[in-house]
């Protein structure tokens, strides 16, 4: 991740869809995951649009997604990793930053 | 919800800001538990329960309503076995949702309750047929009480929600103003203020997240 002054809009999250999942998942405390269905309903998208998502955000190392088993029933428990919630940080503050000074918009 | 364009940057960073604003709160709503399951059910087991126990057995013995005498108790038992089926059953509902830190929280905090009482009601239960109706009444009332005011507070300490402790703390006070007040008032006393209290918190919590919420969906 790069940390200079001009502040980068990380290109992974820098995607609208991609940008809801990562904020609903930053509500969770750390380590904390959500059932996927439940993350579907919250975000209003499809099963296969969100698990694209997911994959691309999984890729980066941002989210982690466990399946896993409740009873007999699988369960996929999806979580925003530590980096993951270090790169929404640096996103909400890259954007803060370019709020405040919009002249040195890249 | 409109539909989205995946791939599309927002159109500038404070429209991103809002987005993202909305969608924590919309999350934080949703993932929020109803006040009301957790707390109306004992609140209103309270209700009735002590409400009964006053009718039966009043202040200096007086007989409100002439039930038997083995019922009282026995109501306020079912009806607190009911209440804690019933959050027990809300509290796993929400662990099926969320898993985690929080919910094994959520877990221990909701085992130490049912653990708690069983040891207390069996401790209790030892001093059957020694006491006076009027006293044993007191101790099983007060026991219970106390207890559910120090969980109530120790709940406020692990969630940091301020609510609940006070809850806890209202309970406390509640139970030695019942105490001090003498048998047959510590039922009315109970009922009203304890039982009232817990329906009181419930309420005003369930209203402040349906404000929260209809501000999110602005």
């Amino acid at each position: 991740m790069s940390q200079t002054e001009v502040p980068d809009l990380d290109p992974v999250i820098h995607a609208q869809a991609r940008l809801r999942v990562v904020s609903a998942l930053s509500t969770l405390r750390e380590a904390d995951s959500i059932a996927f269905p439940r993350l579907q309903e919250i975000l209003k998208m499809t099963a296969g649009n969100l698990s694209v998502h997911l994959r691309k955000l999984e890729d980066a190392g941002y989210v982690e997604v466990t399946k896993t088993h409740r009873g007999r029933t699988p369960t996929t428990l999806v979580r925003l990793t530590r980096r993951g919630r270090l790169a929404f940080e640096d996103y909400t503050a890259a954007l803060r930053a370019l709020l405040n000074t919009p002249l040195e918009e890249p | 919800m409109t539909p989205i364009d995946d791939e599309l940057p927002p159109v500038d960073p404070a429209e991103s800001l809002r987005l993202i604003e909305h969608e924590r709160a919309e999350t934080a709503l949703n993932i929020t538990p109803d006040p009301r399951g957790l707390l109306w059910p004992w609140g209103f087991a309270w209700v009735l329960g002590f409400g009964v126990y006053f009718l039966r057995f009043g202040p200096d013995d007086r007989v409100f309503v002439d039930l038997p005498s083995w019922l009282p108790l026995t109501l306020l038992l079912v009806l607190f076995l009911a209440a804690g089926a019933f959050t027990g059953w809300f509290g796993a509902r929400i662990s099926r949702t969320i898993s985690g830190p929080s919910s094994r929280q959520g877990a221990m905090y909701g085992i130490t309750w049912s653990v708690a009482y069983a040891g207390m009601s069996l401790v209790l239960s030892t001093t059957n047929g020694l006491l006076p109706d009027a006293q044993a009444t007191m101790l099983w009332a007060g026991a219970m009480v106390a207890l559910a005011g120090a969980m109530h507070m120790a709940g406020g300490a692990i969630w940091n929600d301020r609510n609940l402790f006070l809850l806890g703390a209202w309970t406390s006070v509640v139970n030695i103003a019942g105490i001090l007040a003498g048998s047959g008032w510590q039922s009315l006393i109970l009922a009203v203020l304890g039982g009232g209290g817990m329906i009181a918190v419930g309420t005003v919590q369930w209203l402040r997240l349906r404000r929260l919420a209809n501000q999110g969906h602005r």
